[in-house]
């Protein structure tokens, strides 16, 4: 019984509730606390799915008290043996599915994870040889690309990088620089490279027919608008929104190389001015977090009670 | 020496040694021996620091090595302009792993979307200006 309502929660976890959560464009003024409701959300589906094993065999654990208990005097004697390869069986499914998922985490965690920081330490290599710590007078770290294309992007990992070039050099106003400076360094001052590592992981070890990879875009966008909310606090929104603007016309002509985003950039400008979410919805998100992750847990205990 | 302290100074030699391979005229490359003349005298440089130095960088596919005789010479796996492009692809091409390895200020943008990023723009500096 709590094996097929686990089942069900992780089929609602992972493919309902991405897709409803997607929706909700007021989320993303309170971008932390979507960002917290969506790692509980993802992580419950997770937990249901492991769970629904070991709840299923509770559930034939106790032969009196479970789906197969003994009524009669003499149907128990006769089915006995019967019984006992009903468990085996009920068994094999139970572990099965529940390495199942296991071994599609494991599996697409290490893909990912092998091929995102052989990605990063090449990335870090050609820039370490090609930029020095120090440039122009500039004792702050930041790399300095010699390449006209405006771009600021960040290399995360152990030994981070926060990468300019001189395009973007030339074209950002000091004020708008330090706006983007300040997005970089939350991106890396909160580890986001492990936040998306995370969800796009979980996103290749679903199912392709339930994966949503709204869902995976919609995660994205909100790690950027909390970087982007560190940005307006160390330039304030206008600037920030200028210096999205500057660095938008600078790569415009490079979309034909395949630099055209997913669009995401009015979306954030637009987020900028939106008044900030009151803080009585902030809270019910933050209890909608809780209440999500604590499901599967309730749900494996009263199995096992 | 502990890792901290060698890794930013190895970071230098690997950069000072592309620059030595980048800026030699020569076509089949440059020796040990070469590089290390090259390199500025007060770092007081050992032959076998730049052979492990060109060793590395060999291994991390920046230069390439031909043997001539008993040594090796060793040449820049791309110009410096060639190496700039291989980065800026990585940074700007638009694969999922790119988007993921990287974290960008601004994802791309087409020339479309600029004038509803002004709109945008506008938007901001009405209500938050």
């Amino acid at each position: 019984m709590y094996a097929v309502l686990l089942a069900l929660l992780a089929l609602l976890l992972a493919g309902v509730a991405p897709r409803v959560m997607a929706r909700l464009g007021s989320f993303r003024r309170a971008p932390r606390a979507a960002l917290v409701a969506w790692q509980a959300v993802s992580l419950a589906a997770v937990l249901s799915a492991l769970f629904a094993g070991p709840a299923a065999v509770a559930s034939i654990s106790d032969g009196t008290h479970g789906w197969f208990a003994c009524t009669g005097e003499d149907g128990c004697a006769a089915t006995i043996w019967w019984l006992e390869n009903r468990r085996w069986v009920v068994l094999l499914i139970a572990g099965s599915v529940t390495l199942f998922v296991l071994g599609r985490l494991l599996l697409s965690g290490h893909r990912i994870g092998t091929r995102l920081r052989s990605a990063r330490a090449r990335h870090r290599e050609l820039l370490d040889v090609l930029t020095a710590p120090e440039h122009a007078g500039r004792a702050d770290g930041i790399r300095v690309l010699d390449h006209s294309t405006p771009t600021a992007y960040c290399l995360p990992g152990r030994r981070s990088r926060v990468v300019l070039t001189e395009g973007a050099l030339a074209a950002l106003p000091q004020a708008e620089l330090d706006a983007v400076l300040a997005h970089e360094r939350a991106h890396l001052r909160g580890r986001h490279d492990l936040l998306l590592e995370y969800f796009t992981v979980l996103h290749h070890s679903v199912p392709e027919p339930v994966r949503s990879p709204a869902a995976l875009r919609e995660v994205r966008l909100l790690v950027e608008a909390l970087a982007d909310r560190a940005a307006v606090r160390a330039s304030g929104p206008v600037t920030t929104a200028r210096a999205l603007l500057t660095l938008a016309q600078g790569q415009a002509p490079e979309a034909s190389l395949g630099a055209a985003g997913d669009g995401t950039t009015a979306v954030r400008m637009r987020l900028l001015a939106a008044e900030p979410m009151p803080s009585i919805v902030t809270l019910g998100m933050y209890l909608y977090a809780g209440a999500v992750l604590a499901l599967p847990l309730a749900l494996l205990w009263l199995a096992w009670r | 020496m502990s890792p901290n302290a060698s890794a930013p100074r190895l970071g230098d030699l690997e950069r000072a040694v592309m620059e030595q391979l980048w800026a030699s005229e020569e076509p089949a490359g440059m020796s040990v021996r070469e590089v290390l003349a090259g390199l500025p005298a007060e770092r007081e440089l050992a032959y076998t620091t730049v052979m492990t130095v060109l060793d590395r960088l060999a291994k991390k596919e920046l230069v390439t090595r031909e043997r001539d005789g008993r040594a090796w010479r060793y040449l820049p796996a791309g110009t410096r302009e060639s190496l700039t492009a291989e980065t800026m692809r990585a940074s700007l091409g638009n694969t999922t792993d790119r988007k993921a390895a990287l974290l960008h200020f601004l994802d791309g943008a087409t020339p479309e979307e600029l004038d509803d990023l002004r709109a945008a723009l506008a938007e901001v500096e009405q209500k938050r200006g």
